[in-house]
């Protein structure tokens, strides 16, 4: 009975990565982690940047120096504010103790803060390796992590591979979309020049989660497809979506496949005119 | 041009400099200053002070040192006129590609005031693996200035206020050319 409780217990916080449940070290004979893990509570009510909510988690780590957690912890604050020095410094020594605890973290941020793919891709496939392919969602609730893999992928030149794995997790009938998956599915196929399966992934994303990005694109689509009508509606829908701020957000950083204004009202200005030098498929921006 | 750094080190002497009364006059202050462990050594993490030597005079801020948010506070992502697209363009623009086998990431963090101004700002510069290190200045002395130079910033406010913010921009450098702009 007790094994099950600890395990319930390991759970609750593992899948929240949220404060860890103190009682878990407790039952688990831990004393020393206990009192680390009731020490870090104290940061509770304070800002993540405070100096009472980084001296909680000193004082933690001063109990137990390797109460994992606490290095993750203090290191958001460096990773918002653009310290990615001493972020990494944080998260370095939360991984080197609880690799399985803290990859899917690390590995989610340097994708979104700092587009290291190459560092993103190490740290998801590590954490499938030691999770047997369990490996969760995005920090901020957005993306599973093999969608996430799937980004890193396609912004490395490997757009087949990336395909390969959307198509699989949404073959899957355990998995459930998050809310920019069709898109991002539908502009790799965009890019790799199949405007037909293209546009039916924009149209899943238009009935999920209907954004002006999936009626932007899903004007490309239409446009290298000689659809001048389909063009014209979603660009003006495109339009009228980013102005009312149905558009993809997120405060900190940019996500993939992010259109701005200037973006739609560049596509205006073409007014129907395909480009005779067209090459087989399309993308926005390089950068 | 003076380049500011972020990370603030902590007093230490070497042995040659170390002197029993400047220790104790230090000492002296401290308590005259709250620099006793009860006082917090910071406000918020990655706060940066003015400097005179580093930061334009004229620039100042709205609201005290205590008040300045960060700009995702107000839940409005990076603010500028024209939207990222401006930035990047302004970069194309007008940075120089250096032909230096370097990569890594620098940051340049600031304050944005309630007029709308830069100042204060602030370079982080790291390698591939986010150790810190200097890129050949041909690189970082562009990125600084250009930063510096940029104007566009939207006010931003909070409960109808105009409020002070900390922004930055994150230059992801490939073998010196700039690959990626930041958030």
């Amino acid at each position: 009975m007790l094994k099950i409780y600890l395990f319930l217990l390991l759970i609750s916080f593992q899948t929240a990565y949220a404060q860890p449940n103190c009682n878990y070290y407790k039952l688990s004979g831990d004393q020393k982690k206990y009192e680390a893990c009731k020490a870090a509570e104290k940061r509770e009510g304070h800002y993540q940047f405070s100096w009472a909510y980084q001296k909680a988690l000193d004082e933690a780590l001063a109990i137990d120096s390797t109460f994992s957690y606490a290095y993750s912890a203090k290191s958001t604050a460096y990773l918002k504010s653009g310290d990615f020095v001493t972020w990494m410094e944080l998260m370095n020594k939360a991984v080197e103790i609880a690799p399985a605890d803290h990859l899917d973290y690390r590995g989610w941020c340097r994708f979104q803060f700092f587009r290291d793919y190459e560092g993103a891709i190490e740290d998801i496939l590590w954490l499938k390796k030691l999770n047997k392919n369990h490996i969760g969602f995005s920090v901020n609730g957005d993306y599973h992590l093999d969608v996430a893999l799937a980004l890193c992928y396609k912004a490395t030149n490997r757009t087949d591979e990336a395909i390969i794995i959307l198509e699989n997790k949404m073959k899957d009938p355990q998995f459930m979309t998050g809310l920019y998956d069709h898109l991002h599915l539908g502009v790799m196929y965009l890019e790799k020049g199949d405007y037909q399966k293209a546009s039916e992934q924009f149209k899943m994303q238009e009935q999920k989660n209907d954004l002006a990005e999936n009626r932007f694109y899903a004007a490309i689509a239409s446009r290298l497809s000689d659809d001048e009508d389909s063009y014209l509606f979603h660009l003006k829908m495109a339009k009228k979506h980013y102005l009312n701020d149905q558009k993809m957000f997120d405060p900190y950083t940019e996500h993939i496949d992010k259109i701005f204004l200037s973006d739609i009202t560049n596509e205006e200005q073409k007014n129907f005119k395909p480009d005779s030098l067209q090459t087989k498929g399309y993308v926005l921006r390089r950068q | 041009m003076s380049v500011g750094r972020t990370k603030e080190r902590s007093l230490s002497f070497s042995n040659k400099d170390f002197d029993m009364d400047r220790f104790f006059i230090l000492l002296f202050f401290c308590g005259l200053l709250g620099c006793s462990s009860g006082q917090p050594p910071f406000r918020w993490v990655g706060d940066i002070d003015p400097n005179p030597k580093l930061d334009n005079p004229n620039f100042l801020l709205c609201h005290s040192e205590n008040d300045v948010r960060q700009y995702f506070n107000m839940s409005k992502g990076l603010s500028f006129e024209g939207e990222k697209p401006a930035i990047i363009r302004y970069f194309e623009k007008n940075y120089k590609p250096v032909d230096v086998l370097e990569s890594g990431w620098i940051r340049v963090r600031f304050i944005v005031n309630c007029k709308g101004q830069s100042g204060r700002f602030r370079m982080l510069e790291s390698d591939e693996n986010y150790k810190e290190r200097p890129f050949d200045k041909k690189i970082s002395n562009q990125i600084f200035t250009l930063t510096t130079q940029l104007s566009g910033w939207k006010i931003l406010e909070e409960k109808s206020e105009a409020v002070d913010y900390y922004q930055y921009l994150l230059f992801k450098i490939k073998d010196g050319q700039i690959v990626k702009i930041l958030p």
